[in-house]
């Protein structure tokens, strides 16, 4: 996979703790459009270690929807599948970071979906075909979803030197999250990723 | 109908047939080529865009299976159990529900191809290098055009391939099934199409080879090859018209599929046309030949009419009216123009007739009838083979006697009067079948008495004659008349008819001649009349070969007893009879006109020798006879006039003797030509004077100097005293109108004394001299003055 970093610039924020910073991240589509709903996240070694599971996770049905319809959750989180929708679901994943089968039931499922490897999982309902929803589970605690301007921003990043990886839906059927270094500072750091390879 | 007209009957009203007919079927035949080159055309086309519509309906056919399997393929995609099998991530698990599911929608070739179509698995029992080509044209092909699909070989066998997406629930990967184009397919192709369907597979470098065929067997042995492009397959009484639909094509081989239409299927409807365009045309032969027989007999018909009724004029009918006059159209026009010509045609034939075979005078029959009817008799008696007494006939020829003087003296009128009432006469009496009386011309009749012998003929020719003794009371006149009749019989007298009408002439001339009144034909007649024409030739030759000889009777005055005149007469020394008598041919001459051949000679002569003539008499005048036909010559006196001036002799010398007789024939013109004469200075003498009916008062108005008395008189005077009273009678009256007297016949000295006691002039007979010839007249004359001049007182020799 191909990715492009470009430092367009960073700054510190002086009113921030030193040991902590703000990392924005712009994505851009290959012609520079900002991309919403695109997965950024900082991984590092120490970035690892700090890693803990994520409360109250869930991957709810609405309106024969996944929503959301990507969720970040840090490695070992457990997300429970709520549905909020009157007919039932069966939410399955044939992913192999995570295969499960969630047969045909309404309201909440009794146990919730530990996602205990990193990887992305894509899930899918056996009776609604058009309902997808990826689940990305990532070993850091720093992540983020771009907004609607492709805009992602991740506080509190300890200063160091990271692993920058972002990665869209739309990116091909089982294509990893792209990879790009990425150092933090004691101010807040911006950076801007393209993002190419994306399926219309 | 005429037979001879036969072979030609139908001539114009087949030909008529023959011409519509053949027009007609030009017409239809060239119909019939438009058609059926239009029909083939039209087959052609249509087969073709059948077979265009064939190839979409075709290719549609396809791509619904396509769509059918690609929604079989879909459907088993999406199966969750599939999906789990295949995410299991375990090769022969995933090869087996590949197979498995493939193979639940018939499926036999399935692979599983990861999203970019890269090859993971293919179905259990399968070979992935049997797929690796289709692979290959997979690459670079977008998702979109992966939903049709793909058709390619394998093992030789033409797939077809659908790609669908393995969803789970996005494009986890590409589930690949391959379908063999089966009998089905072509067989609902078939029905729905009409068409034959071959499914030809080529491999790489291999011949094409047929996979499958809706074709029974027996007709896919028409097809020999299919390597080449086909475009018709002849079969046993059809052609297939072909369309080669190349479904794949590439390196590894192709898939072809061979439309097949029949052509008699599309042509069939037309055939019918065709059929039906054909009864028409022979429905239309058929009335076209009754029409135009019917249409040609209408022309045809009345011409035949028309034909046989113009023989049945050309034999001379002209009483059988015309058919079809009526009609209103040309043929009715033509048929009334012809019976116009008929009548009119008849009318004049009748009018031809009339003049051809009809006197107008009296309404007989003329000449060439007459001819004709004893030709009709002769035809008759030749054709009937009985042995009949009555095939005989007589004809009677009648000839008026002295008619041209009745014309002459009462007028032609009255002599046409008079020819009328002979012809009634005639036919008066009883006629029986086949009789007939015609007059032949002038005065000239002619009876035919059918089966009549001799003593019948004879017997009518004397009732005939005895009629003609009453006499005709016309214009309130009474005239006398008789005729002479000759009567000839057959097959006595003659066995042809110019010969029969010929030899009753003969016998009429005789009567005539004979004054015998009727004379039946006798060979001896016609050796007469032979002998007259041998006799004609001989007098020619007597003229030009000088056997005339010149006489002369003198004249002496019996007062004196000196010869005063002389009369000139013709004798003929025949160089074989010696000396003719002139009986023997001047009446001939005179018959035959040569009469004034002969008195041309003797004037002649006269004048030749007159100079010579001594008589001892200063004045010596020389009588010559003329006969009728002189006087009727109009260049008589001018003949005479060069005759005089040649030998230089005065008409003075001259006395011209004329018959009673030979005046009276035409009176006028003889009146005419006397005149003349007399004016000249000729003398006139009326000859044998007493014998015809002259008037004396016609005899005053002629310019006439002397009568001389028939010797008839003056030989009796001495026996008979009437004779003598006529005698005296006659040379007073002379001699009070002035004329001298001569008289001829003196033979004796009694006559002599007698006549010059009468105190006639002249004298001539046998007493004094017979005639003598005219080179010895000069000495007679000296001999005869010599003795009277010395006894000039005797009285008497």
């Amino acid at each position: 996979m191909k990715f492009v970093l470009s430092v367009l610039g960073c700054w510190v924020a002086v009113i921030l703790p030193l040991w902590a910073a703000v990392v924005q991240v712009q994505v851009q589509d290959e012609r520079g459009k900002p991309l919403p709903d695109a997965v950024v996240f900082l991984e590092s070694r120490e970035a690892k270690l700090l890693t803990k599971p994520l409360q109250g996770a869930e991957m709810a049905q609405l309106t024969r929807q996944f929503v959301p319809n990507v969720l970040v959750v840090p490695t070992g989180t457990a997300v429970s599948f709520p549905n909020r929708d009157t007919v039932r679901h069966h939410v399955y994943s044939f992913s192999p970071i995570k295969k499960f089968e969630l047969k045909l039931f309404a309201g909440t499922p009794a146990n919730p979906i530990v996602f205990d490897k990193s990887g992305i999982a894509v899930l899918g309902c056996n009776i609604h075909d058009n309902m997808a929803a990826w689940v990305v589970v990532v070993d850091t605690p720093f992540y983020g979803i771009t907004d609607g301007l492709g805009l992602a921003s991740m506080a509190q990043v300890p200063t160091g030197n990271y692993n920058l990886r972002v990665w869209h839906s739309r990116l091909p059927v089982g294509a990893p999250a792209t990879e790009h270094t990425l150092t933090v500072g004691n101010t807040p750091g911006s950076t801007t990723v393209r993002l190419a390879g994306l399926t219309p | 109908m005429n037979m001879t007209w036969q072979p030609s009957r139908w001539g114009l009203t087949s030909r008529m047939v023959a011409l519509s007919l053949l027009l007609l079927l030009l017409v239809q035949a060239a119909v019939f080529s438009v058609v059926r080159t239009s029909i083939e055309q039209s087959a052609q086309r249509q087969v073709q865009q059948e077979l265009l519509v064939g190839e979409k309906v075709w290719r549609r056919l396809l791509d619904q299976k396509a769509q059918q399997l690609s929604q079989g393929a879909t459907v088993l995609a999406a199966d969750y159990a599939f999906r789990d099998a295949v995410n299991s991530q375990d090769r022969d698990t995933i090869r087996s529900a590949l197979q498995n599911n493939g193979a639940r929608i018939g499926a036999t070739v399935t692979a599983y191809l990861d999203p970019q179509l890269a090859l993971l698995a293919v179905g259990e029992g399968q070979d992935e290098a049997q797929i690796k080509p289709l692979l290959t044209r997979l690459a670079g092909v977008s998702a979109q055009q992966m939903q049709g699909s793909l058709i390619a070989m394998v093992q030789k066998t033409p797939y077809q391939f659908v790609l669908v997406p393995l969803k789970a629930p996005v494009t986890v990967g590409w589930v690949l099934m391959g379908f063999p184009i089966d009998q089905k397919l072509l067989d609902d192709m078939r029905e729905l199409s009409d068409m034959h369907l071959v499914l030809i597979s080529q491999s790489q470098e291999e011949p094409s080879q047929i996979v499958s065929t809706t074709l029974p067997s027996r007709t896919l042995m028409s097809l020999v090859s299919v390597d080449d492009m086909v475009r018709e397959v002849p079969v046993p009484g059809d052609l297939l018209i072909a369309r080669t639909v190349t479904l794949y094509s590439g390196l590894s081989g192709n898939v072809r599929t061979l439309l097949l239409r029949s052509l008699n299927d599309v042509v069939a409807p037309f055939r019918q046309a065709q059929v039906a365009l054909a009864w028409i045309t022979a429905l239309g032969v058929v009335l076209f030949a009754v029409g135009s027989v019917f249409a040609a007999r209408r022309v045809t018909t009345p011409l035949r009419s028309l034909v046989r009724a113009a023989e049945t004029m050309g034999q001379g009918r002209y009483d059988v009216p015309m058919e079809f006059t009526d009609r209103k159209d040309e043929i009715g026009a033509l048929a009334q123009a012809f019976d116009a010509m008929r009548i009119n045609i008849g009318v004049q034939q009748d009018q031809i007739l009339q003049l051809a075979y009809w006197d107008r005078l009296t309404g007989l029959p003329n000449r060439a009838r007459f001819r004709e009817a004893v030709q009709a008799h002769i035809l008759k008696f030749a054709q009937e083979t009985s042995d009949l007494p009555e095939k005989n006939m007589a004809v009677i020829m009648l000839d008026m006697d002295r008619f041209k003087h009745v014309n002459d003296v009462l007028g032609y009128s009255f002599g046409d009067q008079l020819l009328i009432a002979v012809a009634k006469r005639l036919t008066q009496r009883e006629m029986r079948e086949g009789d007939l009386v015609a007059r032949l011309g002038g005065d000239e009749f002619a009876v035919i008495l059918s089966g009549s012998d001799v003593q019948t003929a004879v017997a009518v020719a004397q009732r005939i004659a005895k009629s003609f003794e009453i006499p005709l009371a016309l214009e309130d006149q009474n005239v006398d008349m008789s005729a002479s009749m000759g009567i000839a019989c057959y097959p006595q007298s003659a066995q042809d008819v110019d010969a029969l009408l010929s030899h009753a002439e003969v016998a009429m001339y005789a009567a005539k001649a004979r004054t015998t009144l009727l004379q039946v034909y006798d060979p001896s007649l016609d050796f007469a009349s032979a002998q007259n024409l041998s006799m004609l030739s001989e007098l020619r030759q007597a003229v030009s070969h000088g056997e005339l000889r010149l006489f002369l009777q003198p004249k002496i005055a019996l007062a004196t007893q000196v010869v005063v005149a002389a009369e000139a007469l013709v004798r003929w020394q025949h160089p074989e009879r010696g000396l003719v008598q002139p009986l023997q041919f001047i009446p001939f001459a005179e018959q035959t006109g040569f009469v004034r051949e002969l008195t041309n000679w003797v004037f002649r002569e006269t004048a030749r020798v007159f100079k010579a003539l001594d008589s001892g008499s200063p004045h010596l005048r020389v009588a010559i006879n003329l006969s009728t036909r002189d006087l009727l010559d109009v260049d008589f006196p001018a003949r005479l006039d060069a005759m005089l001036a040649e030998y230089g002799v005065e008409p003075e010398a001259f006395c011209l003797e004329i018959t009673e007789s030979a005046i009276m024939d035409d009176p006028q013109r003889a009146q005419n030509t006397l005149h003349t004469l007399s004016k000249r200075g000729f003398k006139l003498s009326i000859d044998d004077f007493g014998t015809g009916y002259s008037s004396l008062a016609y005899l005053k108005s002629l310019p006439v100097d002397e009568l001389k008395i028939d010797k008839s008189f003056v030989m009796a005077m001495e026996s008979d005293e009437d004779d003598a009273k006529i005698v005296r009678s006659t040379i007073d009256l002379a001699h009070n109108l002035g004329l001298t007297v001569v008289a001829e016949g003196v033979e004796n000295a009694l006559i002599w004394d007698k006549l010059k006691e009468l105190q006639c002039d002249e004298a001539q007979g046998y007493y004094m001299s017979k005639p003598i010839p005219a080179q010895e007249f000069s000495a007679w004359c000296k001999a005869w003055n010599t003795r009277h001049m010395l006894l000039p007182s005797r009285s008497a020799m």
